[in-house]
């Protein structure tokens, strides 16, 4: 069939043998990939500089607070880069920033597809989980993160994910998770008073206290006049019930910042122990007597002010727990004076329990004590574990 | 060292012209057409088409993309002015180019490279290749609603054709030359080689040889090298991990097939009714056409600017999530309209960048809507985008096995293949059902050609030597049968020819009058074996294609059919009346439906 299209003019090239037109042909193929090389790099360099120039744009937004700004702005650097890793990290980031968590999750898994081992992308993946309370997932991102290849100064980054993952742990009450994962960091602590003191301060936290008193001591061995160090072994004495300690370190700690108002209660409260402790080493009969008798009077006031509180009224007879103490109480009354309690070991110990029931008691039904009554309870819980 | 003697004769100064004729003179440069043949050259012409097309498809990408940084700028979303006034102006210098210099530019390459192959002898003018480079990368860089493919399609077949027939292949060669450029400018366009490859073969060739094959596969591959050379290696596009999530996810996929049917359905439905409305219009609308279009998606862009151009960024973010499943079914909607209007406007630019477009935001609101429904039964939305674009791609463009290829080429993700087999099968069948003519098909017949349709062919029933062969009544005579007990059985039969078969399955046959005078002639212990000729008889198989058994039929009356585990075993006789008969039986209803449509 005859080619009704087939009218076009041949001019010098279909004049070429066959072998010298493929000569020409391959010469032209060279021509055009130098034409396509350069007008492709020259492109290129262009798309480049646009989408460094949309990033620095977005960075500032970013910086300054302004998110959704940033998104826009890293969209459009991508646009001229779209396989720019660090860019779509950026968007992710923003994303994130603008609480688009599903939309930032999605780059952020594509960014890891491709590089499963890149730190960032494993703790920004983290730090979404974490804001979303998905806690294995966290968990496990942090983990990621934490094993993931750094840039500069990898131990650091990988000790500052770990605390992070630390903090998350605890905001989620996963607080046996925390303390392996403090146990961890604290083994490998380079001498740095500081960072050691903010370990011992999680680790005092998850209740790791011989821990936490080791890297304070430490701390304190460089930096002896270190208010948080000092603020954070007494805590951890005090925690251990070792109050005398306790107060020597805290009151060490308030005279280098007396702003630790914490440590100052925690003093208060540590200096009372020690003065109305009725059981304490080396103290004489009369003492005892003494402390009893004042304790006893405490715990009375703590009970009537509890029942006032809960609109009970003590003397009337009842099945009311507070009203089954003030009864029993007030049995023991007329007998808990300090000259017969010097003389009869025996009831100064009835008081005593009659004391520490009432300080138990009334923790529970009126909320957590202050001041005295919590020294109370505190030697109650120190009696209690000196029991056989 | 060796001084020239006094008798030697005198050095010529030096002259640049004369080196050159030495130089030429001692080199003997071996004519290619001698030492290549045919099939060798035309091999190594795929690999120097697939290198051309590759670059012509590289430039043509950067084209557009400085197109649209110049005419927009570097935003990703253009202040409004620009997405008014570009679209508009663009379409008028694409309608003054189209109409002025490129008349053959307008249409489906895919349909033009058909029209080569089918019509024109492989040719395509070199002057199509210009202007399709020129006029689609002004339209799409202009904010038309149109894709790259299509035209790098066109361009490869257009550059296959030019060197095709330079070198003066011979005209079934350069007829098929056309189709491996296609190829290589798909597999460049789309950095994916097998998809093109696929595509070629499913919607242009319709079937393929070795030589055809390697031919299209060696270009693909060279275009794609070069396309990576210098665009990179990276896919299309990046979804993150897929996994599926609970097996009652597959429905959702089924849906999203549902979905992407009617969706492709309308889409077809809505070209199909416009484009030969538009066509009677007077000559002179052909000017205003594109800009009108250009107006219309200038408004639609005022929204969603989305829908301007091919849209690859913006299927990159619906595959991250970034849109609400609302924004993403009103995108989709809004994007058919607009490629509805480009393509119909006669503006040159391709289809399969909408159809994945469409695709991945049918796909991702899909997924988006099944998340926010059942977040504990799905995984990405990105999935759901991908499938979509594959299920487009099945129901919008008709090829079924390329779309799903092209799902798993593009994003390199082979995991997620399950739901877009799914997917695509119902969204073809849907498409099929309620369009039966595919959309390359209905545009080639709206322009006055009747191409081939490659899913007609497919579908075509195809006829077997079972469906024409009868039981055999007659006689069976054995080669170790004596004359005279040969006469007494046929002497029996009413049958003019009679079967003979030997002990290792081969078959004769003679003609019983023949049979009957040589035994006049012959002691009546004879054995048969003796009188029968050195050919046996052809044979077929119950399963060969009825064509087979016209071209062993030959001058025999008839030929035996035997099981191909056991020759000896007869199934029956086929003779040219029942072959004649079937085929006769089978055109029938088709005769009858092209009766009634004319």
């Amino acid at each position: 069939m005859a080619c009704p299209l087939c009218s076009e003019r041949r001019g010098y090239f279909w004049s070429l043998r066959r072998d010298t037109f493929l000569a020409v042909v391959f010469a032209l193929l060279i021509v055009l990939f130098v034409v396509t090389g350069f007008a492709v790099r020259s492109y290129d360099a262009r798309e480049v500089r646009l989408a460094w120039d949309w990033n620095k744009r977005g960075e500032r937004d970013l910086e300054a607070g302004r998110p959704e700004a940033a998104l826009v702005d890293f969209r459009n650097a991508l646009f001229h880069a779209r396989d720019n890793a660090r860019y779509q990290l950026r968007l992710a980031q923003a994303l994130a920033a603008t609480g688009s968590n599903p939309q930032a999750r999605t780059y952020l898994l594509s960014l890891r597809e491709r590089d499963p081992g890149n730190g960032t992308v494993n703790l920004e993946l983290a730090r979404l989980a974490a804001r979303e309370h998905a806690i294995p997932e966290a968990s496990r991102y942090y983990h990621d993160a934490v094993y993931s290849e750094w840039e500069g100064d990898p131990v650091t980054k990988r000790r500052a994910v770990r605390l992070e993952l630390v903090q998350f742990l605890l905001d989620s009450e996963q607080t046996e998770a925390a303390r392996s994962e403090l146990i961890a960091v604290a083994a490998n602590l380079p001498s740095d008073a500081d960072l050691r003191a903010r370990v011992a301060t999680l680790l005092v936290k998850v209740g790791g206290y011989d821990d936490a008193l080791r890297l304070f001591r430490q701390a304190l061995a460089s930096q002896p006049h270190s208010a948080v160090a000092l603020a954070g072994a007494g805590e951890c004495y005090f925690q251990m019930g070792r109050y005398p300690e306790a107060a020597r370190y805290l009151e060490r700690a308030v005279q280098q910042d007396s702003h630790l108002v914490n440590a100052a209660a925690m003093l208060d409260t540590a200096r009372a122990v020690q003065n109305l402790d009725p059981f304490a080493r080396r103290l004489g009969e009369p003492e005892s007597a003494r402390r009893a008798q004042l304790d006893f009077g405490q715990a009375l006031a703590r009970l009537n002010a509890c029942a006032a509180q809960r609109g009970i009224s003590l003397p009337a007879p009842g099945d009311d727990p507070l009203q089954k103490l003030y009864a029993q109480a007030a049995a023991l009354q007329p007998r808990a004076r300090e000259s017969v309690l010097g003389r009869d070991r025996d009831l100064l110990s009835n008081v005593m329990d009659q004391v520490f029931e009432i300080e138990q008691t009334t923790s529970q039904v009126c909320g957590a004590p202050q001041g005295i009554d919590l020294a109370l309870l505190l030697i109650a819980r120190q009696q209690e574990a000196t029991r056989p | 060292m060796s001084t020239p003697s006094a008798t030697s004769p005198a050095r010529p100064p030096f002259s640049p012209g004369s080196w050159w004729s030495r130089l030429r003179g001692r080199i003997r440069w071996a004519p290619v057409y001698e030492t290549l043949r045919e099939p060798q050259l035309f091999l190594l012409l795929a690999v120097i088409i697939g290198l051309f097309s590759g670059l012509a498809v590289v430039l043509f990408r950067v084209t557009i993309d400085a197109t649209r940084l110049f005419v927009f700028g570097s935003a990703l979303t253009p202040p409004w002015v620009r997405i008014l006034l570009v679209p508009i102006l663009g379409g008028l210098v694409v309608a003054f180019l189209v109409i002025k210099l490129f008349p053959r530019v307008r249409g489906s390459g895919v349909n033009q490279t058909k029209a080569a192959v089918y019509i024109y002898d492989g040719f395509i003018p070199f002057n199509t290749v210009i202007g399709k480079f020129v006029c689609c990368a002004l339209a799409i860089g202009t904010g038309q609603s149109l894709g790259p493919e299509d035209p790098s399609l066109q361009m490869g077949a257009g550059i296959a054709s030019a060197l095709g027939r330079r070198l003066r292949l011979s005209r079934e060669k350069v007829r098929l030359i056309a189709p491996v450029g296609a190829a290589a400018g798909l597999a460049a366009a789309f950095n994916a080689p097998v998809s093109a490859v696929l595509f070629v073969i499913e919607e242009v060739i319709g079937g393929w040889t070795a030589g055809v094959l390697g031919a299209v596969v060696l270009s693909a591959v060279s275009s794609v090298v070069v396309s990576r050379w210098f665009l990179g290696g990276q896919p299309l596009f990046r979804i993150p991990e897929y996994h599926l999530v609970h097996p009652a996810e597959l429905l959702a996929y089924a849906l999203l097939g549902v979905i992407g049917g009617i969706s492709s359905l309308a889409m077809v439905k809505l070209i199909g009714a416009v484009r030969p409305r538009l066509k009677v219009l007077p000559a002179w609308s052909e000017y205003l056409l594109p800009s009108a279009a250009g107006l219309l998606i200038g408004v639609i862009g005022l929204g969603l600017p989305q829908v301007m151009g091919a849209g690859y960024e913006f299927m990159d973010q619906a595959m991250h999530d970034e849109f609400a499943w609302r924004m993403l079914a009103l995108l989709a909607v809004f994007k058919i309209l607009a490629t509805s209007l480009s393509f119909v406007s006669g503006t040159p630019g391709g289809m399969f960048a909408p159809a994945l477009f469409i695709g991945a935001m049918l796909g991702g609101a899909v997924g988006g809507v099944e998340h926010h429904f059942f977040p504990w039964l799905t995984g990405g939305v990105g999935a759901y985008a991908l499938v979509g674009m594959g299920t487009l791609f099945a129901g919008f463009l008709r090829a079924p096995m390329t779309s799903v290829f092209m799902v798993l080429e593009v994003s390199g993700n082979y995991s997620i293949i399950l739901p877009v087999m799914i997917s695509n099968a119902i969204a073809y069948l849907i498409s099929r059902h309620y369009q039966p003519t595919p959309l390359f098909d209905l545009l080639s017949r709206q322009d006055g050609m009747d191409l081939p349709s490659m899913e007609e062919r497919r579908e075509q029933p195809a006829l077997h030597v079972e469906d024409a062969m009868r039981p055999y009544d007659g006689v069976v005579l054995s080669t170790e049968d004596s004359l005279k007990a040969a006469l007494s059985s046929t002497d029996a039969s009413a049958k003019a020819f009679v079967l003979i078969e030997d002990e290792t399955g081969r078959w004769y046959g003679i003609d019983k009058d023949e049979l009957r005078a040589r035994a006049a002639l012959l002691p009546d212990g004879t054995l048969l074996r003796s009188l029968l000729p050195d050919i046996p008889l052809p044979h077929l198989h119950p399963d060969h294609a009825l064509e087979e058994a016209l071209r062993r039929l030959g001058d025999w009356p008839l030929l035996p059919v035997v099981n191909r585990a056991d020759y000896r075993k007869l199934e029956g006789v086929v003779t040219l009346p029942d072959v004649l008969e079937t085929y006769r039986a089978a055109s029938a209803p088709a005769a009858t439906e092209a009766a009634t449509l004319s």
